[in-house]
């Protein structure tokens, strides 16, 4: 667990910035992610986290361009910088190349992410084939060594065994395998842990951190689990109904969190030990807003407990509080014990 | 080679090799495969072998013994055939050159042959005037005389020793109208029929399923472009869409061949896979693998061959299955109408063909058809249920 995280001073691998995706449906154009920017930095674990629908996955996919080709599209505004390319406006034999090869991506259901048909080996081979210039016996060559990397049992056996015969575990150190045999500079994880067990899900996380520290790759973790969040991440967004509400390092998002929506988050985890007999578990009342019918002003106003006229009003602006961390909110917490913040000056 | 290998492991096959029926079935449809090989690669049975005359008409089956009428129209059938040759130019030569398949005019001098021919008609001609058969006792006092008249008149004839086994097989199940032999002509339609069925099934469910599955994949005006196409075709019921492509190719030199059948049975057939293969892969665009698959930057067309169509396979063999039977039954109705194959002997020319006999009780010739195509179409049903239920994913269990 990282205890307090200094602040990166190398440049950016990825730059998002302003990313609105919307999505045309019968009730009109929805923009499931709105104006969303955020920076990765090399060799660093950044957490997205949020509740169903509030737009994690589509900003994952909006960075692979993944999209549904008809429906889902970036506005002009949205700037995906990686590798000097902006991703957003990329066209499709652009996006191939960094796919896999600049940027992979793990998914949450180990179960159906490997193709049935194939060995371990040939999907292993099959990435490597694609992106490198390697011939078929040092491809083999690497596909074993990847095994090793992900900690896989047996792997020159393995390799030559299908999906089937691996267990879920397994199967997900060997997406992960897949997914950075190529060595990418950013892995997105897609809820990479959800479908796993704990004691599984506790070994992927260290394997995905062991692996970030070796190969140097920056890991975008989307998640809804903030016991995941608090054990690997450096950094932590915050989304709620598609914006980014809060920022900043896992140490103050955690210690002190500023938005009431975080706040409530963090109360809402069962904590072993510290339950009063009769006490119920604190939720957050009320359901994240329909994207069709958004509040005017604050978007979690309708839940907040500290709600006042201004909320409903005037929609906060994403301020920073201090270094590195950032919260949309008009009343942040803390912010009458700890002083006057910046944000609160600027509003 | 992994793929085959993998697939005989697979747990579909050791499900399918448990169900004894369907093994057994599988043995059949595989001898029905082979027999049409043998006869399409080593000419087992001649395409000549179904026209020649082999003896007289309607000859029953499992040489049994026709009615006394029966046996002396056959006896008046070889001796007018004789007698016909005597009156040539050159009756030496004229008897040689008559083939009833393996039986040959017996090597004698002629004028032996004109005096064996001479008192077996004088016989015949006796027996006709009696015309006396209305009782079984009548009947039983005629038939010394009838088996008389049939030795004289084997006599005649000859059958090689090397070629006695085939000219015995060629009577098994008797003779049509014309004297040919109906087991020749059943076992050369078994080639026509797997040729129509592996053919048309093959290609249909490539076509069908490439089709269904880029359609689903691509969506938008491939998929549009596709639904269009086969809601079109199976629109206009597909016995007047034959007809329509028979007639299209009436005098043209595919006219009345094999080739008429596939191509007019491929633009219908492939709906059945299409139809299911795309959505087996709307299904599947959505899992993960193939949205692992675009995340690893692979190309469309590649995530479509490699990753989508491979996993419709069960979907494929199936459907193959089904097809087969499906293109064999549809050929003989087609055959049966007169729309379908005419340079080649076939099941259902052999059942329209039969009609006249039918009504004379002669049952040989629809019989046999009826039967070779029965053994197929059954074996094959059960075999198509048991692969259903071993590679149906909705039948596990």
């Amino acid at each position: 667990m990282t205890a307090v995280q200094s602040t990166p001073t190398k440049d950016p691998v990825l730059q998002v910035r302003h990313l609105t995706t919307s999505f045309k449906t019968d009730q009109g154009v929805v923009t499931a992610v709105d104006d969303v920017s955020f920076d990765v930095f090399p060799g660093e674990t950044l957490g997205i986290v949020g509740e169903s629908g509030c737009g994690k996955t589509v900003t994952s996919k909006s960075i692979m361009r993944l999209l549904p080709a008809r429906t889902g599209f970036l506005t002009p505004e949205s700037k995906i910088v990686f590798d000097s390319i902006d991703l957003a406006h990329a066209n499709e034999s652009t996006m191939r190349g960094v796919r896999g090869n600049g940027i992979a991506m793990i998914f949450q259901e180990p179960m159906t992410a490997l193709n049935p048909v194939f060995t371990i080996g040939w999907q292993i081979d099959e990435a490597l084939k694609y992106h490198t210039k390697l011939s078929k016996t040092e491809r083999r060559t690497k596909a074993i060594e990847m095994l090793e990397l992900v900690e896989m049992p047996n792997p020159e056996r393995r390799v030559r065994e299908y999906p089937h015969q691996l267990s879920g575990g397994m199967r997900q150190r060997v997406m992960i395998a897949i997914a950075l045999c190529c060595e990418p500079e950013i892995l997105i994880a897609d809820e990479p842990t959800t479908a796993l067990d704990v004691t599984i899900q506790a070994q992927i996380l260290r394997l995905m951190e062991g692996l970030k520290r070796e190969l140097d790759t920056a890991i975008l973790l989307i998640t809804h689990d903030l016991g995941v969040v608090a054990q690997v991440c450096d950094r932590v967004l915050v989304m709620y109904a598609g914006r980014i509400i809060e920022s900043g390092s896992v140490h103050d998002v955690f210690h002190r969190a500023r938005h009431p929506y975080t706040k409530a988050l963090l109360e809402s985890i069962p904590k072993a030990g510290r339950r009063q007999r009769g006490s119920r578990l604190p939720t957050i009342e009320g359901i994240v807003p329909a994207l069709t019918s958004l509040p005017h002003g604050c978007r979690f106003q309708d839940r907040c407990d500290h709600r006042e006229q201004r909320c409903v009003d005037e929609e906060p602006r994403l301020e920073s509080v201090s270094e590195g961390c950032q919260v949309r909110c008009h009343f942040p917490l803390g912010a009458s014990t700890g002083g006057e913040s910046k944000g609160r000056v600027e509003a | 080679m992994r793929i085959l290998q993998r697939f005989f492991r697979s747990r579909g096959v050791r499900k399918l090799a448990r169900n004894r029926l369907a093994m057994f079935a599988l043995a059949i449809v595989l001898f029905y495969g082979v027999v049409a090989a043998a006869i399409l690669l080593f000419r087992l049975v001649p395409l000549e072998a179904t026209r020649e005359r082999v003896g007289p008409q309607n000859l029953p089956g499992f040489f049994a013994n026709p009615s006394p009428e029966r046996r002396l129209e056959h006896a008046d059938y070889y001796l007018g055939l004789l007698l016909r040759q005597l009156k040539e130019e050159d009756p030496a030569r004229a008897l040689r050159s008559i083939a009833l398949a393996e039986r040959r005019v017996v090597d004698k001098p002629l004028a032996e042959i004109r005096d064996a021919l001479e008192k077996a008609s004088a016989l015949y001609e006796d027996m006709v005037d009696r015309d006396e058969l209305y009782d079984d006792a009548q009947v039983a006092a005629v038939i010394p005389d009838i088996e008389r008249l049939e030795s004289m008149v084997d006599s005649l004839f000859v059958v090689p020793a090397d070629s006695s086994t085939i000219y015995s097989m060629r009577l098994l199940f008797g003779t049509d109208r014309q004297g040919r032999s109906i087991f020749m002509r059943a076992i050369y339609s078994v080639k026509v029929a797997v040729q129509v069925g592996a053919v048309v099934a093959l290609v249909s469910v490539i076509l069908g399923s490439f089709l269904g599955a880029a359609a689903a994949f691509f969506g938008g005006w491939v998929d549009h472009a596709v639904i269009w196409l086969y809601s079109t075709f199976s629109a206009i019921p597909s016995l007047v869409l034959l007809l329509v492509l028979v007639y299209m190719f009436t005098d043209t030199f595919v006219e009345g061949t094999i080739y008429t059948i596939y191509c007019a049975f491929c633009m219908t057939f492939w709906i059945g896979p299409c139809r299911v293969v795309r959505g087996e892969t709307l299904r599947l665009k959505e899992l993960e693998y193939v949205q692992a698959a675009k995340t690893a930057g692979f190309g469309r067309f590649y995530i479509l061959l490699r990753h989508v169509l491979p996993n419709t396979a069960h979907l494929m063999f199936i459907n193959f299955s089904l097809l087969f039977i499906g293109a064999i039954k549809s050929e003989v109705i087609l055959s049966f109408l007169g729309l379908g194959i005419k340079n080649e002997p076939s099941w259902g020319i052999m059942i329209n063909q039969s009609r006249p006999e039918v009504i004379n009780g002669f049952f040989w010739q629809i019989g046999a058809a009826t039967a070779f195509m029965f053994v197929l179409v059954l074996a094959f049903n059960i075999l198509t249920d048991a692969l259903q239920d071993a590679f149906d994913p909705k039948h596990l269990g």
